[in-house]
C-alpha cells in the first residue's frame, strides 16, 4: 500500500509538472461498482455462505501523451471478491508506452514497468466490471485465485499490431514476475502456509488473428511460469518450487445481434518438495468455455455459458485424489463445471445493472488450491447468484 | 504429441458439451440463432469523414480508415498525433458510421477502445454530443479527424476525405 502511494505520488507530481510546461491535459478514466452474491455450500464468496457484499470493483487510471512516441500510462484499483482473491487497493498498472516501429501498416511497442496481461481475451480488463461479459469469469481460464498473478508483470511487454492484406494482426510478447504478498501465499497454498512464495519468473507470448472481411478472431497464448517458496521454521510446507505452464486457444465470433466466444486452456502444473522432501505432483489440466451473448436492443444483453475444467487429466472422476488423500478430499474436488445464465441492462448512459445465476458441479477452482477446503465445500452441486451496479467515466 | 492431446481434449469435451446442452443449453441456443438477424444495408455514402485542414490528405483508404478509428494508427504520416472524434455509442450516425465505414458493430468498436483505457495500451477517441461539435472540434484541433451527416453544411478548418477501397 505504502509503494502504491508512493509510486501515485511521483507519478502524480511528475506528471503535474509536465502538464504545466506543455499546457496537455491528462487523460482520466475510472469506474466504481458494488454488487451482492451468495454462494451456498461453497467457499467461493465466503465460509458461512450467507449473503455477502465483498464485490466491490474500482479504479482510476490516467494517460499522458509525452509526445507522438511516448506515453504514460497509468491505474489504480480496489478490489474486494471475499475469498476470491485478497482484498485491497493496487497498483494495478504503470508502465511507459514507447512506439518505438510505426509504417503504414504495422505499429511496434514495447511498455516498460507494471503491465496489464494482453494474452487472453479478458485478461486485460477482468477488473472492470462493465468491459467483461460477466461479474463471474469463466474459472477454467479467469481462475480469481491466480487473478494476481494472471492479471500482469512488473517487467518489459512488446506488443506489434499491424495487418496484410487479407489479416489483421495482434501480437504480443512479456516477460516479468509479480510480488506475491502473505495473504496471496495464503490463499494459494493454505492458510497455515507461514513462509515466503516467490514468482520467479512469468513468460508469456500471444498471437490474435482477424480477417480483414469477417467477423471471426482466432488466438493462440503460451505462459510459462516459475515459482519457489521458502518455509519458515514454523512451517506445515517445506522448501521448494512450482512450475506453471499453459497454452490456451481462443476464438470469437461476433454478429449484429449476438456472439459466441470460446477459450480452451491445457494447462500443466508440477510441484515439487512442498510437502515433504522428495514430494512431486505433476498434473495436466484441461478446460473449456463456450459463451454465447444476445444483444436484445441496445440496453440489454443475455448471456449463457457453459465453462468445464478438470485438475488433472488423468484423473477427471477424482477417484485418484481422493485415495491419494486417504478419502478426506472428494472426488468432486477434482472438477469444476459451470452454467451460466447472466443478463446486463444499460439503464442510463456509463450506468449498468449486471446480473447472473451459476449452478456449478464440483469445486476444483477454489481458493486455498493446495490444501483445499473440505469444510465447507461439502457439496458437489451448488448455486452461486450475484448483481452488481456499475458505473464509470 | 500436443497436436493428439489437444484432440483428444476437445473430443472429451465435446460429449460434455452435448451433455450439457441435453440439460438445458438448448433453448437459448436455439433462441440465438432465431434472433439472428441480417446487418442492416446502411449506404456508405450518407456519411462523411473529415480532417483538420491542417492536413494535407484529402482521401484515405478503407483499410487506414479502419485502422485510425481502432486507434491501431496513432500518427499521421508526417508523425503527429492523430485526434480521434466520434459520437457516442448509441447515436444513429455513430451506429451507422461503424458498420457501413468500418464494417464494425458498434459493440465490437466499444470493446476495442475500453480495452485501450482500461488496460493502459491505448486512449479512446474523443466523445462529441452533437455534429456542431464535431465540427467545431475536428476544424480547432490539429490532426484531428471525425464525421458527419452528409446534409450537415461544413465549416472553414475541414477537408471532407473520400474513402478508397482496398489497402494500405
Amino acid at each position: 500500500m505504502r509503494q502504491l502511494i508512493v509510486l501515485l505520488a511521483t507519478l502524480l507530481s511528475v506528471s503535474s509538472s509536465v502538464w504545466a510546461e506543455s499546457e496537455k491535459t491528462p487523460v482520466v478514466h475510472g469506474f466504481i461498482s458494488q454488487g451482492v452474491a451468495r454462494a451456498s455450500h461453497s467457499n467461493f464468496i465466503n465460509d458461512s455462505g450467507n449473503i455477502s457484499a465483498a464485490l466491490t470493483e474500482a479504479g482510476i487510471n490516467m494517460s499522458y501523451q509525452f509526445s507522438p512516441s511516448l506515453r504514460l500510462a497509468t491505474q489504480a484499483v480496489y478490489l474486494d471478491g471475499g475469498n476470491r482473491y485478497p482484498d485491497g487497493a493496487r497498483l494495478d498498472y504503470l508502465f511507459l508506452d514507447w512506439t518505438a516501429w510505426q509504417t503504414e501498416q504495422w505499429q511496434f511497442n514495447v511498455h516498460l514497468g507494471r503491465f496489464k496481461n494482453y494474452h487472453w481475451l479478458h485478461s486485460a480488463t477482468r477488473d472492470v466490471p462493465h468491459t467483461r461479459p460477466s461479474i463471474v469469469l469463466p474459472q477454467s481460464v479467469y481462475f480469481d485465485g491466480f487473478r494476481d498473478f494472471s492479471k500482469g508483470n512488473d517487467g518489459i511487454a512488446l506488443v506489434a499490431k499491424g495487418e496484410s492484406a487479407a489479416l489483421e494482426w495482434d501480437i504480443h510478447w512479456s516477460y516479468g514476475r509479480t510480488e506475491v504478498n502473505r495473504s496471496l501465499t495464503r490463499s494459494l497454498l493454505s492458510a497455515q502456509a507461514q513462509g515466503e512464495l516467490e514468482q520467479v519468473f512469468d513468460h508469456q507470448f500471444s498471437v490474435f488473428v482477424r480477417p480483414q472481411d469477417g467477423n471471426s478472431q482466432f488466438g493462440l497464448s503460451l505462459v510459462d511460469s516459475d515459482f519457489r517458496y521458502e518455509p519458515s521454521s514454523l512451517d506445515i510446507f517445506f522448501k521448494g518450487g512450482a512450475v506453471t505452464q499453459r497454452a490456451i486457444l481462443s476464438y470469437r465470433y461476433s454478429m449484429a445481434d449476438w456472439e459466441f466466444s470460446s477459450e480452451a486452456l491445457y494447462d500443466r502444473t508440477y510441484f515439487k518438495d512442498l510437502l515433504f522432501p522428495g514430494f512431486e505432483r505433476d498434473t495436466r489440466g484441461q478446460g473449456i468455455y463456450f459463451q454465447g451473448r444476445w444483444f436484445v436492443d441496445d440496453k440489454l444483453t443475455l448471456l449463457a455459458r457453459l465453462d468445464l475444467f478438470d485438475t488433472d487429466k488423468d484423473d477427471r472422476n477424482g477417484s485418484i485424489i481422493f485415495e491419494q488423500s486417504g478419502g478426506q478430499i472428494p472426488n468432486y474436488f477434482a472438477y469444476m463445471d459451470d452454467f451460466t445464465f447472466g443478463a446486463s441492462y444499460d439503464f442510463a448512459n456509463h450506468w449498468q445493472v449486471k446480473a447472473e445465476l451459476h449452478r456449478f458441479r464440483g469445486i476444483a477452482r477454489l481458493t486455498p488450491v493446495f490444501i483445499p477446503n473440505t469444510q465447507v465445500n461439502d457439496r458437489e452441486y451448488w448455486n452461486l447468484w450475484a448483481v452488481q451496479l456499475i458505473h464509470w467515466f | 504429441m500436443l497436436v493428439l492431446e489437444l484432440a483428444l481434449f476437445y473430443r472429451s469435451w465435446l460429449l460434455r458439451l452435448v451433455q450439457s446442452v441435453k440439460q438445458g443449453m438448448l433453448a437459448f441456443v436455439l433462441g440465438l440463432l432465431l434472433w439472428t438477424s441480417v446487418i442492416p444495408t446502411v449506404t456508405a455514402d450518407s456519411v462523411q469523414v473529415i480532417i483538420n485542414a491542417e492536413q494535407s490528405t484529402n482521401t484515405l483508404s478503407a483499410a487506414q480508415l479502419r485502422r485510425i478509428f481502432t486507434m491501431r494508427q496513432r500518427q499521421w504520416p508526417d508523425g503527429s498525433l492523430i485526434h480521434v472524434y466520434v459520437m457516442p455509442n448509441n447515436d444513429p450516425l455513430h451506429q451507422h458510421f461503424a458498420k457501413s465505414q468500418l464494417q464494425l458493430y458498434p459493440y465490437q468498436l466499444e470493446r476495442v477502445w475500453n480495452k485501450l483505457v482500461y488496460s493502459g495500451m491505448g486512449e479512446r477517441p474523443t466523445e462529441v454530443y452533437s455534429q456542431a461539435k464535431m465540427l467545431e472540434k475536428v476544424a480547432s484541433t490539429p490532426g484531428a479527424i471525425g464525421y458527419i451527416s452528409v446534409t450537415e453544411q461544413g465549416i472553414d478548418g475541414l477537408i471532407n476525405v473520400s474513402i478508397e477501397e482496398g489497402n494500405p
